[in-house]
């Protein structure tokens, strides 16, 4: 199998997961791709409740968007300047009140990278970003800044309506993405939309947009997981997934005959088994530089896997 | 090599193609025409492209380089003209194709309701990817109307919503897929949709479409009208046959085939939707690839034969998991296993005939659809596993429906006590900051601590939090199909703002299908008096009395008591009573003790005839027999008496007027005597009022039957406007909270005296009350006989057929 | 059996009952969802009461004179009670409602 593909350049830099341990978050899993230095910092790091931007995700039971390191309560500001990160994603996973790992995506500006990964919150029956990172895709950001979205409607509103994670194709194209226009601008081509649950009961609803130039993924699945759909065989059946290779991933034919991923079987069974995000590279993510499987917990049990490879 | 010509490039004709080059590659030369530019895409999953989670690229089945590779002509978007069967030549718009043999594979057309407005623009149907794409231009905020709640109808919505519109959902029957879905599973499909933010209206008719050359809005039978910009029709398909009619071919619904897919012409084939075999239309994606598979082993000169399946139905809704396979509503000898677990929002029933299982729908948890599907194909004995059966295979020890699961899936924010306004979620802290037992959450938050009436959802919220180390006090329960008390259910129905018998079967978690004789009238008492404008009354969920709006006697007759207000009557009126008393035959006629005539003994064919001509002399049902206001007895007071002191009969009449036609939740009689001397009996009364120099003393609680009490005051006051506010406000209340069939005095016994009179002492409760019983009246204070000497209705009352007569001829 | 055509489904509502006059005595039609329907004899066997008048629910008839309860397809008294009454073989066909008029013909004969 190819290990590298086009060598267009990614939306994300880095991916790293965070687990507690005796009151700490320490560093579980990660891929750094060339930035050695970020790395080896981070694997002395860790971090207490409330503490830099894992710590903070996990004190708040939100995801956090930090745009700008300097001044700001990150740890490896220095470590991630030398590397060229300036922004970074934390998004807590919770099963229950009980927080599983805190997934952190990095990523770095330039002029060309265009893509977003966005957190939107419900206030007052009403979802609106609450904050997220364009790259260069301004105009969509200002776009997304003053839209919002009521149950049903879009990709976050449809996440929130149905509870469940969503695949929308050719965002750009006709009305059906709402924002589509700008989106057309942006050459945002993909979006996927999940929820992201958190004790309180805030909805907070979570979307990576990828561009066909500086794609997020070239690869995205959702995972069915729940008991209620596959049977309480520790099992998850691929509900939906588009692939630049191979295509749709999804069963064509409707009738029960989609791929079927059993625990602790690759690294979406790992995430079936353990509950806990995974990042992978290389042969271990199917070829690809980098693979993120993120669980999505639905009443303390977990509902969804959703895995995204570039 | 043969040629092989096909019209209609859909999903049967592509895999029939497929089995034809897979086993005989290069023995067929074909011609392939569709009326579509286009060839042949997944139909089925163009629900997903119209909202965006699919592109229609994925959906292609074959492309350009498929139909080159085998050698395809394609005539795309060239309908067939004629065929001419002794010839042996399709004409097309290009020309003519000759062949050696041909299959037809039209498929169906979008059946559009023929109301006027049907072909203006922006009404469309639901069929190819052309009214996909016409969906999908319009912007976002487009009001849009989808005519039929079915499969179709359903993933039209959800997609037009997903893509930001606002959307209505327009369907005939009461319940959503009522083809595939029963009322409960309907029920659970619509809040699910709801919460989308989907509008759906059900028993909508709709009656034309409204607009100057372009859609503006849809009227309803009703007079409802919903303004609109986009109009889809997605009421059902009609088999396309017109083409094949033309040709002489036999047609029925559809054109018919034998088990090998032949037409009555052995050289012509037909598959998909467009067939009929046995009788039977296919729809559904499943049996049509069976036919293909038959009809390519028929053109291979093999044998096969056609034979139809039960079939299983899924809605392509992200996030909607529904299951529906076999037949769950049909025929004799069947027995439901249901199952609810309302925290979850799971609905499973099974429908079981001479051990086998022969249908199935799930929502909320359908893993076991296919295991369970597999058993109504194979019909597959399960007499073994008949206890275990609905909790499928997986099954090991099982778990028993939780008594506790109804209160267990409130949400936080839930009110439990309704005269305090204290959630759930403050109970729940209160307990877990210490308060353990009913006393100590009593003193805590002030739950259940006024009337009472909703101890038993704090205990039941107390033991879900605590476990094993609280035991409940067992309340009674409704009877046997609950766990629930009748408060219990009451406060749920409001808290919950329950409004329909489905969703309290589902969210309470009944155990059979539609509850039974003792809770069915209870609930559709609670549902009507809490919500009278959502609500609909059900009148089969009513005692026979109600239903025919007369007292059944002990040999099946009844008994008819006009209403006589206040008990005044007058020389005209009581010339039409005996004039019906003798058209019908009437046997006994009796003066009652709440004054009134009593015309006892008639037929139950003949009420509405009775009535009929009560009816036009001025007189209405007196509500003898019905959970309501029943009689208002007066004195004569002030207008006639020496010792009257006010005008009794006046408010009597008034009271009377303004309170009659109103369910309660039993009946309920009142009295309006014009001095202590209370020659109207009012201190026995539900509401007693007695007059005096200085006002009015009103009483309440009274009764004379098995047991006899004398009324206690609830208020005196100094005029009639206030009397009559008062007592109104004092029925709502009582409307409000009784458990069904507690007459007021039971119910004062429950909640107290006490707390009735701090409730109704304040000013702006007592109006808040009697502005909801106004409402309710709006709606229901209409007199039953003259609906239902209606002609419609009146046919009701008669035998459907009578089979001595037919005999005789 | 001799099929007779009594009318159409839409007649009798859901959860509700009409009744069919014949020289067996009169028989209750029983609509128990949208597309299923039992026949029995209308009078309860207990006091005679007539079972087209109770409420209907699931596939069972409770008799409005004093509540006893009865199984529509098998005839049997439910609960603790004792008791059959008699049951008609009753069938839908293209939203009409037949019944065995054979079987209305042993019941008068007997």
């Amino acid at each position: 199998m190819d290990t590298v593909l086009e060598a267009t350049k990614t939306f994300v830099e880095v991916a790293e997961i965070w687990v507690p341990e005796e009151g700490r978050l320490v560093l579980s899993g990660g891929v750094y791709g060339a930035h050695g230095t970020f790395a080896h910092a981070s694997h002395d790091e860790s971090f207490a409740k409330g503490e830099g931007l894992p710590g903070k995700a996990w004190a708040e039971a939100r995801p956090v968007v930090l745009k700008q390191f300097d001044g700001s309560y990150f740890k490896r500001t220095e470590a991630a300047k030398e590397a060229g990160l300036t922004s970074a994603v934390a998004v807590p996973v919770f099963a229950g009140s009980k927080l599983k790992a805190v997934l952190v995506i990095l990523c770095a500006d330039d002029a060309t990278r265009t893509g977003a990964i966005e957190v939107w919150a419900e206030a007052d029956g009403i979802l609106t970003l609450d904050d997220g990172y364009y790259g260069a895709a301004s105009h969509f950001e200002w776009v997304s800044q003053h839209t919002q979205f009521p149950r049903g409607q879009g990709l976050p509103g449809g996440v929130w309506a149905s509870n469940t994670p969503i695949l929308m194709r050719d965002l750009g194209s006709g009305y059906r993405f709402v924002r589509s226009e700008s989106a057309g601008r942006a050459g945002l081509t993909t979006g996927l939309g999940l929820p992201v649950p958190v004790p309180g009961g805030t909805t907070y609803v979570l979307t990576l947009l990828s561009a066909k130039g500086t794609p997020i993924a070239r690869r995205f699945e959702i995972w069915d997981a729940r008991a209620a759909r596959t049977g309480p065989r520790e099992t998850a059946r691929l509900t939906d997934g588009i692939c630049e290779r191979e295509g749709p991933l999804w069963d064509p034919e409707n009738a029960g005959k989609e791929r079927v991923a059993h625990v602790w079987e690759g690294p979406v069974g790992r995430v079936l088994g353990t509950g806990l995000p995974v990042v992978e590279t290389g042969a271990a993510a199917g070829g690809y530089a980098m693979m993120v499987g993120l669980p999505i917990h639905r009443g303390g049990e977990l509902a969804h896997v959703v895995a995204w490879y570039c | 090599m043969e040629r092989l010509v096909v019209i209609g490039a859909g999903m049967a004709s592509g895999r029939l193609l497929e089995h034809l080059f897979e086993a005989a590659p290069g023995r067929f030369e074909v011609t392939l025409f569709n009326a579509e530019p286009r060839g042949n895409y997944n139909r089925i999953m163009l629900s997903p492209v119209l909202s965006g989670e699919k592109s229609y690229a994925e959906i292609v089945t074959h492309d350009d380089d498929w139909y080159a590779a085998h050698g395809v002509t394609c005539r795309f978007g060239e309908r067939v003209q004629h065929i001419d069967r002794d010839r042996k030549v399709v004409t097309g718009a290009t020309g003519d194709v000759p062949y050696d043999r041909l299959v037809i594979a039209t498929g169906s057309d979008p059946f559009i309701i023929p109301c006027p407005g049907h072909d203006l623009d922006g009404v469309i149907s639901y069929r190819d990817l052309d009214d996909t794409n016409r969906m999908i231009d319009q912007p976002p905020g487009t009001r849009a109307v989808v005519i039929g709640g079915g499969l179709l109808g359903l993933e039209a919505a959800a997609g037009l919503r997903l893509r930001g519109m606002e959307v209505t959902v327009l369907h005939l029957s009461g319940h959503l897929m009522d083809r595939q879905l029963d009322p409960a599973a309907g029920y659970l499909l619509r809040a699910d949709l709801e919460r989308r933010g989907i509008s759906v209206m059900t028993q909508a008719s709709t009656s034309r479409i409204r607009g100057e050359g372009r859609v503006e809005a849809v009227e309803l039978e009703d007079g409802t009208i919903l303004p609109a910009d986009l109009v889809v029709m997605a009421v059902g398909i009609r088999p396309s046959v017109k083409l094949a009619q033309a040709s002489g071919l036999t047609v029925g619904r559809a054109i018919e085939v034998d088990a090998q897919m032949r037409t009555s012409d052995p050289n012509v084939f037909a598959v998909g939707e467009c067939v009929e075999f046995a009788g039977q239309l296919f729809g559904l994606v499943a049996p049509l690839y069976d036919q293909a598979k038959v009809l390519a082993a028929t053109l291979l000169d093999e044998p096969a034969a056609f034979t139809p399946k039960q079939l299983s139905t899924k809605l392509k809704v992200t996030g909607c998991d529904l299951f529906s396979a076999g037949d769950f509503s049909d025929g004799q000898g069947r027995e439901d296993i249901v199952f609810r677990d309302p925290a979850r929002g799971i609905y499973k029933r099974l429908v079981v005939a001479d051990d086998r299982l022969v249908g199935a729908v799930m929502y909320g948890d359908t893993a076991d659809g296919n295991w369970f599907f597999g058993l109504i194909r194979d019909e597959t004995d399960i007499a073994e596993m008949r206890e275990t059966l609905i909790f499928g295979p997986a099954y090991q020890g099982g778990s028993v429906q939780d008594p506790l699961a109804a209160v267990a899936a409130l949400p936080a924010d839930a009110e439990i006590c309704g005269c305090n306004g204290v959630c759930k979620g403050r109970i729940i802290e209160a307990i877990e900051g210490g308060a353990t037992d009913l006393g100590a959450v009593r003193g805590a938050t002030k739950a259940s601590a006024s009337c009472g009436t909703c101890t038993g959802l704090v205990e039941q919220v107390l033991a879900a939090t605590l476990g094993d180390a609280f035991t409940i006090t067992a309340a009674q329960p409704v009877c046997g199909c609950t766990d629930l008390s009748h408060e219990d259910v009451r406060r749920l129905i409001k808290s919950r703002e329950l409004k329909s018998q489905p969703a309290v079967w589902q969210e309470l978690g009944w155990r059979t299908p539609n509850g039974c004789h003792v809770c069915r009238p209870a609930v559709n008492f609670y549902l009507l008096a809490d919500w009278p404008l959502e609500y609909h009354d059900d009148p089969q969920s009513r005692f026979v009395n109600e239903r025919k709006h007369a007292n059944i006697q002990k040999d099946g007759t009844f008994s008819v008591v006009p209403r006589m207000w206040g008990g005044i009557t007058s020389a005209s009126e009581l010339r039409a009573i005996a004039d019906a008393a003798e058209k019908y035959d009437v046997p006994t006629v009796k003066v009652t003790g709440g004054q009134r005539i009593d015309l006892l003994g008639v037929k139950g064919e003949d009420l509405p005839a009775i009535w009929a001509d009560l009816n036009a002399a001025g007189l209405v049902s007196g509500h003898a027999y019905s959970k309501g206001l029943r009689t208002v007895k007066t004195c004569v007071g002030t207008d006639h008496c020496r010792f009257g002191t006010q005008d009794s009969t006046g408010l009597g009449i008034r009271l009377e007027k303004r309170l009659w036609g109103s369910w309660t939740p039993h009946k309920v009689k009142l009295a309006v005597s014009g001095c202590p001397r209370n020659c109207a009996e009012a201190t026995c009364k539900d509401v007693g009022i007695v007059c005096v120099d200085s006002g009015y003393e009103i009483g309440v609680g009274g009764a004379a039957g098995m047991d006899v009490r004398e009324v206690e005051r609830l208020a005196k006051v100094a005029t009639e406007d206030e009397t009559v506010e008062w007592t109104v406000a004092f029925v709502q209340l009582y409307r409000e909270h009784a458990k069904y069939l507690d007459r007021p005095y039971k119910w004062l016994a429950k909640v107290g005296l006490d707390w009735v009179i701090d409730t109704l002492s304040d000013p702006a409760t007592r109006s808040a009350l009697v502005e909801r019983f106004d409402l309710s009246q709006t709606i229901y204070q209409t007199d039953p006989w003259a609906q239902h000497t209606a002609r419609e209705t009146a046919r009701s009352f008669a035998p459907i057929a009578d089979l001595t007569l037919e005999a005789a001829e | 059996m001799s099929w007779i055509d009594i009318g159409a489904l839409g007649d009798v509502p859901v959860r509700g009952a009409r009744l069919v006059k014949t020289h067996a005595g009169c028989i209750a039609l029983f609509r128990t969802t949208e597309t299923e329907i039992f026949a029995t004899s209308n009078t309860c066997a207990h006091k005679g009461g007539p079972l087209s008048e109770g409420i209907v629910h699931d596939r069972k008839v409770t008799c409005p004179l004093h509540n006893w309860v009865w199984s529509l397809e098998t005839g049997e008294a439910q609960g603790a009670d004792q008791g059959r009454i008699a049951t008609y073989p009753v069938r839908i066909e293209d939203g009409r409602i037949l019944i065995d008029g054979d079987a209305i013909d042993r019941r008068s004969a007997a």
